[in-house]
This record gives structure tokens, C-alpha cells and sequence, in this order.
């Protein structure tokens, strides 16, 4: 099979590759400084605690190295005297499309956020660059207690919850891109759910770039009291630019006994995003935490969303899919740290690596000594279409006691030639043939993922699968 | 033939003022480099390590290098000195010499061979300490279509408080020859030692090598196993270290398949109890393509015993057609062990079968409740089945005489008594 | 002397599986035990061994008088001559024949005493002999990679070699071929004796062809409800279990 055929570079027929202009009204200009932190503050009218807070993010983050002593030495090129840390129209989203200001809405409607928002939607926040633009949820849903505000919001209206849990499960010195996030952090969800209340629809977040040389560092907090669950959904689009744009978050999520949260992301990034993310969930008792991760596009991508059980029979799950299209580095994973008896893991991982394109699995299990009763299971897949295609999987996994077990098994494949040779026998085009072929490797993880998204994300992959056969 | 032993020199071109420069030179390890990720540093002092005096009883070690009942050549290395060498079955033109006698009458070989590959998986600076210091050493070289069908076996002794010891086998296999080597490492007491070992095996094209390290150092001896395997051609090496012994162990073993079809086995065997610490570093570079590699390390945790292994299978953009496999196991017996795997994949082509897995377990209760069943008591059970997650790999060895061998090595450190069969 | 089971209750996590279960089989005689599937004969045999997925709530086991629910390690009650010839005997990787068994036959002396490797090997290969195992199957780690019929094969020479006072054979018959079949019933045939008790489970008459049983006992749902003569399991191969079942519950 001829699979030899240079991908298409320019794969940006994806739906989020437009940007229209928009005035900002608030601008912190390039590079990052105290000032940068006090104009930043001062907009936003943080309390003492958060400067205070941002300032001392700002001193670790300069003192920490670039992680290229394991990471990708492409960090090396984010330069970051030439982004922009915060742009804005303003602080407070609006609870209406209609009151959206209209450069703004029309991205929004060319993403169709407004009508996913109709068909099945609890709650939406979108966020155009620094701030939310938009924000509401279901009156129903709100009126059972939920929660589900701008994280600025969050720590102004519900300091009591906020300060409680805020930058508990990801310390802010816990890696560079977390200590840069603390610093400059603006928009993402706060989220709180009471006490057995169940959120029947998702509660969803959609992520814009729209400005050049621009740094998005949203805060996700999410707390889900005892027994309530919850499904949060995230999507985030940037359009192609020539220089390079940053987007580095950071996710808090606590289950409080017995709680579930559910959260899905599907990123479709420009390939001119370096996409930094932290994620973590702590698992109280009988909790249960399951990320469902979908990367897609980026010039890299480093994301292993992690999972703390400290208490019993705490559950934690990644579900991750990556693909990398050429020139991109989807470099992900999973950290599962056990931390209770009786707590288990699982760790599902398939990637998809595309012309030059390199996708990279990080994982880390920990189980200690004294524990007992707890298992992780992992399993990491890599399918790699082109001859020029890369994988590389780095498990690390520590895992004691005699009353715990664990298992780690990872595979690397090419598209079975047999079975393509099967479908364009019976007539279906060597392109399709694979899109058809790629989907099926990834399918039994698609099937995790709501309705509406596992459509959207068949679309993507047969998108990024056009350039890649001749 | 013992007579004539006289004490090897170097030729002048051997610089070793220059390694041991090169060790002087290069930083120590830190944890922060990925070669020596969850590595007890501490450990890698040799502030009470002194070079080694003459060994007080030489005849003693000689009886007591005793392994195979058949065997085509031996040498015997006491605190780095030869001591013994016999080749009753050696076949004519095969080279079985100390290094400095290689170096010597076999000087183009020598060059082209002896530590001839970088060492890549962290140990560079002992690597260095390793040149600057070796004496003795066994050189193999094998001619082309030769085939030495006993073993060739070499003993390595330390002996004293604080004693320094440099091994070094180097193996170089013509085309199409076929050799087995049994390497066995030993502490004439139960003192502690500095052990900094190296051993290359260069396979030509359709060469066939066997080679089993059989580690047992004294259980506070600090040691270094270097390993570099490059295979040719249709070769295959298949390999097996064992680590009865050591306090501190640091492995590292690296296959290169050069050739279209060359294969590698990489097997390793490792009781570790107390405090023990065995800490394996691996590479299969897959080079060429159409070749395979199957890499297997068992370890078995007691107590407070402590092991990382941290394994890459690395397939190089033109090695087509590659087959890899790789995978740890620990079966693990108490709650203080501590179990590290980071196995690894790092792949440039994607025509490949590659896959890799690491397993975390104790003794399955099943197993202990047939055993017990016949009778046979839970402790005694349990190190029966330690005996036969171990046997398992020692069935990949084609030789019954060795592999009869190495199980009897293996039930007498296991303390499980058994009969041959 | 005998193998006496009495009200015997036993569960597998919540769920009770024998429920109250009778049962005396004197020294030299063989009693077989024929139940349909899901009646319990598998957890008695693995109850009286020992496997600790089972919890005992009421009764007992006496072997000759000792109980052997107070020896809590089931190499206690092996070595106290109780032998269960399980229907999925375990695969132990690395182990060999020889030496498992060795162990066993070991783990049966005083600690200063040794087993003579000789003499245990004449033994040995006599019986594999009689067996008809291959002598090669000695240096084959156990059961690992066997068939059906060379595992029940494997658990019979266990028997014979470790020479138990009681021995329960669970479904010995499965998965065997007529001709491995008539191997096996020789083999048990030969170890019959009055010192020793057989309690043979199965669900197909066809090995009491074989193993002719002096007693015959009925399971049903965990008890012992109906027990007679050699011809009880013929008649239970022509008119099936049902009548049984109902006898059993017109009297219940």
C-alpha cells in the first residue's frame, strides 16, 4: 500500500479556522511583568489574596526551568515577551446572545454554540479570549442550587466554596505552565454542585482564540458535593495564525463522597497553538472522576489529566484520544495516584500519529505501600498512518504492596492493509478506506462520548484524515 | 599451564590516564536526568571503595570456579588478575586471551572493538572509570563458520573490605560462528565491594551467541554491569543476566540491530530481598529493518527490596518490518517492596509490530491454594512458585546442559530444594 | 473410620451454595455423588480443601475423627489425607512435575528428613507408567500447556504418589476421551483399598461404568436428597434428575 503520499500542511478546512476583528477594551500589551499581574488585578478587581496569589505564581514561574530535560524542546520557541496576557471587552458575560456584542457573536454562531446551547444543553459559558462573553444556565438547573459562573465570579460572589478548594489539587508551583496560569489566570468555569443533586444535561464551556500572539489561561474549578454528579463539556478552536498563540489552563475538580463528574474536552486547535494544559481531580470516598479527552490539532499539545483518590473505593478514569496530524506533537497521558485502599484506576489511550505528525503517552500510576485491595489497568494503543509517523509511550508506574495490582500492556500498529485492500475491493476510495479504518480503531472510545460530540468528532477525524492519503 | 600466567601489561596506546580523566571530568548522575529517574543516587558514593590487593588464597577460588561439568575453555579472574585458564575443547583459531594480550597480538580487532559503542543509558562516567582502570578481562573472538559447541566460561572474583573490581568480557563473533559463554561473578567473601563490569558482544552476520551472566556478588557490593549487543545480519544473540547478588546494582543493556533480520533476546532474572536495590536501564535500537528483538526481565521483590527497570524500544526511521516486544514483570511478595517500571517506546516507522507491557502482582492465590492442596506448606509454596516464575524464562535457553545449570543456580538461591528432570 | 460430613452450610460471598449437607463415606468404600450442574458438588470439594473463596457457616468434616475445619491451611488437611482431584487442576508456570511433586512427598517428612531422589524416581515412573504419561511429562511444568486428558492424568498420579486417606475426585471424567477415560478409572481403580475412601463427583454415569461405586448419592440444590445403589445412576441417566427434584421436594 502507497501511503508514502505527503499530507496536505495546510489541513485548516476545520470549522474554527476564521477570525474577524474585534476592539478590545482592555489590552495588557505584550510580555509579562508585576505590572502585567497589577493591570490584569486592577480590571479585574481581584481581592488582596488573588494579586497576592498571582504575584507569587509570577516569581515561580520565572524561577522554574522549561521541562526539556523530559519535554519536547519545541517549548524552547514560546517566546514569551511577545504574547499578550489579557484581552478583553470586559469582565461581565452577557446572559443573552442578544446582548452579545455582534463581532463577537457571529464566531460563536459560526460555531453553532447557540443552537447546541438550545438542543440539549444545562448551561453554556463561552469565552472569547480572557473573558466570557457569554454565560447562563437552565433556570431549572440553577434554581436546584447549581452553580456555574466565570471563575471571577466564582471568587467574588462564592469566596466561602472558592478559597476553599482553589489551587488545592493543582499547587500553583506544580509545573511551569501551572505557576504561569496562577500568575495571569481569567475566565474558565466555577462550578458547584450541592449536595445530591443530579445535573441531567451538560454543562458546557467553549474556548475562543480569536487575537494573534495571545496567551488564553482559563481556570477551571469544579466542586461536586456528596452524591451530586455532573457532566462538564469543553470546547475550545483558535483560527491559523502565522505566529504562535498559547493556551495554558489549569482544571481543579474535587469529588466530594460519592460524587461523579464527568468531564469531555474536545480541542480542535489551530496548528499554531502550543496547548499547555493541567488537570487534575481529587476523588473523596466512593467518588468517581472520568476525563474523556480528545486532542485533536495543535502544534503541541502537553496534557496528562490526572486522577487523586484519597478516599475508599475511589474511582479514577482517563479516556484519551489523540491525533496528531502532520507537524503536530500531541504529547498526553494520564497520572493516577492511589492514595485509599480499595481505589481503582483505568487508563485508556489510543493515538493516531499523521504524516510527520509524533503523538506521545506519559503515564504515572502510583499505588503506596500500605494500601490494599487497589488496581490500575492501562492500556496505551498507536495506530501511525505514514512512514514518517511517530509514537513514543513513557509509562512510569509505581505501584506497592502486596494486596494491589497492576497492569500496563501498550501496542503500536499500521493501518492493516488487508482491510484496506477489503473496502476499496468493495468499492469504498482508498481515503475513505482509511477515515473508515481510523474510525474504527478509535471507536469503542467515541462511543463514550455524548451523542452530539461523537458526530462532531468523526467529522474532525475524517478532516484531518483527508490530507493524509494520496 | 598455570605457570605460565605472567602479570599482562597494556601497549602504550591503551590510554587509560585519558578515561580516567574522562571520569574526573563528567558530573555525577542526578536524579533529574532521565537516565537516572527514581535512582537512589546515594547509593553511587565509592568514597570506601580501595583498588584491590592480590587475593590471600588463589588456589581456593580456583576449585571453587567450578560451573558446567563440560565446558570448551575458562578463565579465572581474581581481583582482576588471571589466575587460571584452560581450553581443553577450544576449537583451533578461535581467540580466548586476556585484554592486554588481545590489545597486543590482536591490535586491529581490539581497536575496532573494545568499547567501541557509547555508552548511551547513563553510565558514561563509569563507563570511563571502567576503561581507565581495567586489567585483565577476557577477549572471545570466534572466526567466521567456527562453532564452539561447549560453553566457554569465565569467573570473576572480589575479595576483601572495600575492594575494587573491573570485569570486562568483550565478545566478538565471526560470520556464521556459534558460541555459548556462561559469566559468572562472585564475592569470595561476604564483604563489600565496588564491582564495575563491562561486556560487549558484537555479532557478525548469521553468528549465534548465548551469553548468561550469573551475578552474585556479596549482598553489599556496589556494581555496574555495562552491556552493548550489537547483531548483524541474520544473527542472533540471545542474553540472560541474572542478579543473585549486589547490594546496589546497576544494569545497562543495549541492543543495536544493524542487519536486515538480526534478532536480539534480552532476559533477565532477579531475585531481590532486604534491601537490595537492582536498577536496569534498556535499549533495543532498532536499526535495520526486518529485525527483532524480545526483551523479558522477571523480578521477584521481598522485603525492602527496591527495583527500576527502565526499558525503550527505539525503531529507527528505515528499520522496517520491525518486531519488538518488551515486557517487565514483578511479582511482588511484601508490602515494603518497591517496584518501578518505565517501560518505553519510542517509534520512527509504521511498519512495525511493537508492543510492551508491565505487570504489578503478588503470588497468585489460586497457585498457593493448589500447592497447598498437595500438601506442600504456604511459605514453601510460595518460593516454589518464585522457582517457576523464574524456570519459565531460563526455558528459553537452547542448551538443556546450561539451562540444567542455571535452574540448580537458581533453586539454590532460591533455597528451594529440586530435582534435575 | 471414615470421610463424615455433617449439615454442612457453605457460601460463596452472600450467596449459599450447600445448605445443610450429609454424608458418610467409610474407609474402602467408593461413594459417587451426581448432581446436575449447579447443584454444589464442585464447592464441597473445594470447601473441604480449603479455597478460601468459600466460608463455612455451620457443620463439619471429620477425616477418621479429626476436624478438618481446625486445620485452617489446606496443606494441613492434604497432609492430614484428604486429596481433591480438582476439575480445573491450576497451571504453575516454571514448576515441574517432579519437582511439585517432590515438594508435596517433602513437605510430608520431618524437617531432617530427605526424600532418596532414587527411589522416588523408580516410584515415579512406575506410576506414570501405569498412567500411560509420557516420562517426559516430568521436566513440563505443571499442567501448563496440557490437554484435558493429560491434566486429569497429572491429578491421578498426584493421588497415586501422595497416597491420601480420602480422595475426592471432581469430575475427573470431563473433558476425557473414551480410552483416556478407561486410563484414569484403571489408575483409581488400582489405588481402591480399605484403607482408603473414594468420593467420586460427577454428573455423567458413564465413569461409574468404570469406578463402580458402592454407594450412590443424589445433589440437589446443596443437600444430599436420595442416595442408593450403583443402579441409582443409571436410572438417573435414563429418567434424568427431575423426578428426583420432585421426590425431593414432596418430602421436603
Amino acid at each position: 500500500m502507497n501511503t508514502e503520499t505527503k499530507p496536505d500542511v495546510n489541513i485548516d478546512r476545520s470549522l474554527g479556522d476564521f477570525s474577524y476583528d474585534v476592539d478590545y477594551e482592555f489590552d495588557a500589551g505584550l510580555g509579562l511583568t508585576e505590572r502585567t499581574i497589577d493591570y490584569i488585578s486592577d480590571v479585574k478587581k481581584d481581592p488582596d489574596w488573588i494579586r497576592a496569589f498571582r504575584k507569587d505564581a509570577l516569581r515561580k514561574f520565572q524561577g522554574m526551568p522549561m521541562p526539556t530535560h523530559w519535554a519536547s524542546h519545541d517549548l524552547d520557541n514560546i517566546v514569551f515577551e511577545n504574547i499578550r496576557y489579557y484581552l478583553s471587552q470586559g469582565t461581565e458575560p452577557k446572559r443573552s446572545w442578544d446582548d452579545v456584542p455582534a463581532d463577537v457573536k457571529r464566531t460563536f454562531e459560526r460555531l453553532g454554540i447557540p443552537e447546541q446551547e438550545r438542543k440539549f444543553l444545562a448551561g453554556v459559558e463561552a469565552q472569547f479570549d480572557s473573558e466570557a462573553a457569554y454565560s447562563n444556565i437552565k433556570a431549572a438547573v440553577g434554581e436546584q442550587g447549581v452553580v456555574f459562573v466565570g471563575s471571577t465570579d466564582g471568587l467574588q460572589k462564592h469566596p466561602e466554596i472558592f478559597r476553599k478548594w482553589f489551587g488545592k489539587v493543582i499547587p500553583t508551583g506544580d509545573n511551569k505552565f501551572s505557576a504561569l496560569n496562577s500568575a495571569v489566570f481569567s475566565g474558565g468555569s466555577f462550578i458547584y454542585i450541592p449536595p445530591g443533586v443530579k445535573v441531567k444535561h451538560p454543562l458546557q464551556a467553549y474556548f475562543r482564540i480569536n487575537a494573534e500572539n495571545f496567551g488564553q489561561f482559563e481556570r477551571t474549578l469544579i466542586i461536586a458535593d456528596e452524591g451530586s454528579e455532573v457532566m462538564y463539556m469543553e470546547g475550545c478552536t483558535a483560527p491559523k495564525f502565522e505566529t504562535s498563540t498559547l493556551h495554558s489552563a489549569v482544571v481543579e475538580l474535587v469529588a466530594l463522597k460519592g460524587a461523579k463528574i464527568q468531564y469531555i474536552t474536545v480541542q480542535n486547535w489551530s496548528a499554531n497553538v502550543f496547548n499547555l494544559v493541567t488537570k487534575r481531580g481529587l476523588a473523596h470516598e466512593d467518588a468517581e472522576i472520568k476525563w474523556i479527552d480528545c486532542n485533536i490539532g495543535s502544534r503541541l499539545t502537553m496534557k496528562y489529566p490526572g486522577v487523586i483518590m484519597k478516599g475508599r473505593r475511589a474511582r479514577g478514569e482517563v479516556i484519551s484520544i489523540a491525533l496528531a496530524g502532520d507537524g503536530q506533537h500531541q504529547d498526553t497521558g494520564a497520572k493516577m495516584v492511589h492514595a485509599a485502599d480499595d481505589t481503582t484506576s483505568n487508563i485508556v489511550s489510543k493515538s493516531i500519529s499523521l504524516g510527520k505528525g509524533r503523538s506521545t503517552y506519559r503515564g504515572l500510576v502510583q499505588i503506596g505501600r500500605h494500601l490494599k485491595g487497589c488496581k490500575n489497568n492501562t492500556e496505551c494503543d498507536a495506530l501511525l498512518i505514514n512512514t514518517e509517523s511517530r509514537t513514543d509511550t513513557y509509562p512510569a508506574i509505581t505501584v506497592r504492596g502486596r494486596e494491589n495490582a497492576c497492569q500496563h500492556e501498550a501496542s503500536v500498529s499500521k493501518i492493516n492493509a488487508e482491510q484496506i485492500f477489503y473496502m476499496q475491493q468493495r468499492g469504498i476510495p482508498k481515503a475513505a478506506a482509511m477515515s473508515l479504518a481510523v474510525n474504527g480503531f478509535v471507536n469503542d472510545l467515541v462511543q463514550q462520548f455524548p451523542m452530539e460530540y461523537s458526530v462532531e468528532l468523526k467529522r474532525l477525524i475524517d478532516l484531518e484524515m483527508e490530507g493524509s492519503v494520496g | 599451564m598455570e605457570n605460565e600466567l605472567v602479570a599482562p601489561v597494556w601497549p602504550e596506546w591503551f590510554d587509560q590516564a585519558a578515561a580516567i580523566q574522562d571520569y574526573e571530568s563528567a558530573p555525577p548522575p542526578t536524579r533529574k536526568d532521565e537516565a537516572w529517574r527514581f535512582a537512589n543516587i546515594s547509593a553511587l558514593d565509592l568514597g570506601p571503595f580501595v583498588s584491590a590487593p592480590e587475593v590471600s588464597n588463589e588456589g581456593r577460588l580456583i576449585v571453587a570456579s567450578s560451573g558446567l561439568e563440560r565446558f570448551s575453555a575458562k578463565m579465572v579472574f581474581a581481583n582482576n588478575a588471571l589466575v587460571h585458564e584452560e581450553a581443553p575443547h577450544l576449537p583451533g583459531g578461535v581467540v580466548f586471551t586476556p585484554l592486554e594480550v588481545a590489545a597486543r597480538e590482536h591490535e586491529a580487532l581490539f581497536r575496532k572493538y573494545f568499547m567501541a559503542q557509547p555508552v548511551e543509558l547513563g553510565s558514561h562516567k563509569y563507563a570511563a572509570l571502567h576503561k581507565g582502570s581495567v586489567t585483565g578481562g577476557a577477549f572471545l573472538y570466534v572466526p567466521p563458520d567456527t562453532e564452539v559447541s561447549l560453553p566457554v566460561e569465565i569467573f570473576h572474583w572480589a575479595e576483601g573490605q572495600g575492594t575494587s573490581v573491573f570485569p570486562h568480557t568483550l565478545i566478538v563473533c565471526g560470520e556464521n560462528s556459534r558460541v555459548t559463554v556462561l559469566d559468572r561473578f562472585q564475592s569470595a567473601d561476604g564483604l563489600a565491594a565496588f564491582a564495575c563490569g563491562v561486556n560487549d558482544l558484537h555479532l557478525a552476520k548469521g553468528a549465534r551467541l548465548t551469553y548468561v551472566a550469573v551475578q552474585d556478588w556479596s549482598r553489599d557490593t556496589l556494581a555496574f554491569h555495562l552491556n552493548s549487543t550489537i547483531v548483524d545480519a541474520g544473527a542472533l544473540c540471545t542474553s540472560l543476566a541474572t542478579n543473585f547478588g549486589g547490594g546496589f546494582v546497576r544494569g545497562e543493556s543495549l541492543s543495536r540491530l544493524v542487519g536486515e533480520g538480526a534478532r536480539s533476546e534480552m532476559y533477565s532474572i532477579n531475585p531481590v530481598e532486604g534491601t537490595r536495590e537492582v536498577d536496569q536501564r534498556t535499549l533495543q535500537d532498532h536499526v535495520a529493518p526486518n529485525a527483532s528483538s524480545d526483551l523479558l526481565y522477571l523480578n521477584a521483590l521481598d522485603d525492602k527490596a527496591r527495583t527500576i527497570f527502565a526499558g525503550l524500544i527505539k525503531v529507527q526511521p528505515g528499520a522496517n518490518g520491525t518486531d519488538a516486544y518488551q515486557k517487565v514483570r514483578n511479582l511482588i511478595l511484601s508490602d515494603e517492596a518497591d517496584p518501578n517500571s518505565m517501560p518505553g517506546l519510542e517509534i520512527l516507522n509504521d511498519d512495525v509490530r511493537c508492543s510492551h507491557g508491565a505487570t504489578n502482582g503478588p503470588v497468585s492465590e489460586d497457585e498457593l491454594f493448589y500447592l497447598q492442596a498437595r500438601g506442600i506448606r504456604r511459605e514453601a509454596a510460595s518460593r516454589l512458585i518464585v522457582n517457576g516464575f523464574f524456570n519459565a524464562l531460563l526455558e528459553k535457553l537452547e542448551d538443556p546442559a546450561l539451562r540444567a545449570h542455571l535452574e540448580d543456580l537458581l533453586a539454590k538461591r532460591l533455597k528451594v530444594s529440586q530435582y534435575a528432570g | 473410620m471414615s470421610l463424615h460430613i455433617q449439615n454442612l452450610h457453605a457460601n460463596i460471598g452472600e450467596r449459599e451454595i450447600l445448605r445443610g449437607l450429609d454424608l458418610e463415606v467409610p474407609k474402602g468404600e467408593v461413594h459417587a455423588i451426581m448432581g446436575k450442574n449447579g447443584s454444589g458438588k464442585s464447592t464441597l470439594a473445594k470447601v473441604m480443601a480449603g479455597h478460601p473463596d468459600y466460608d463455612v457457616t455451620a457443620g463439619s468434616v471429620t477425616l477418621d475423627g479429626a476436624s478438618l475445619f481446625g486445620m485452617e491451611e489446606p496443606d494441613e488437611r492434604a497432609r492430614a489425607g484428604l486429596f481433591v482431584a480438582f476439575q480445573y487442576p491450576m497451571e504453575v508456570p516454571g514448576v515441574t512435575i517432579a519437582n511439585f511433586i517432590r515438594a508435596a512427598r517433602q513437605a510430608r517428612l520431618t524437617e531432617d528428613e530427605d526424600l532418596d531422589a532414587v527411589e522416588y524416581y523408580e516410584e515415579l515412573y512406575a506410576k506414570m507408567d501405569s498412567l500411560k504419561i509420557p516420562r517426559n511429562f516430568t521436566s513440563r511444568a505443571v499442567n501448563e500447556g496440557f490437554s484435558g486428558g493429560e491434566k486429569k492424568r497429572c491429578e491421578i498420579l498426584q493421588l497415586a504418589m501422595l497416597a491420601p486417606k480420602y480422595a475426592v475426585l471432581d469430575e475427573t471424567d470431563s473433558g476425557l476421551d473414551i480410552d483416556a477415560l478407561k486410563v484414569v478409572s484403571d489408575g483409581v481403580n488400582a489405588l481402591r483399598s480399605p484403607d482408603r475412601g473414594f468420593l467420586v463427583i460427577t454428573h455423567y454415569q458413564r465413569l461409574l461404568d468404570y469406578i463402580v461405586p458402592d454407594v450412590v448419592h443424589v445433589m440437589v440444590d446443596g443437600r444430599i436428597v436420595l442416595s442408593g445403589d450403583k443402579d441409582l445412576a443409571l436410572k438417573l441417566e435414563a429418567e434424568g434428575y427431575d423426578w428426583v427434584e420432585k421426590e425431593a421436594l414432596a418430602t421436603a
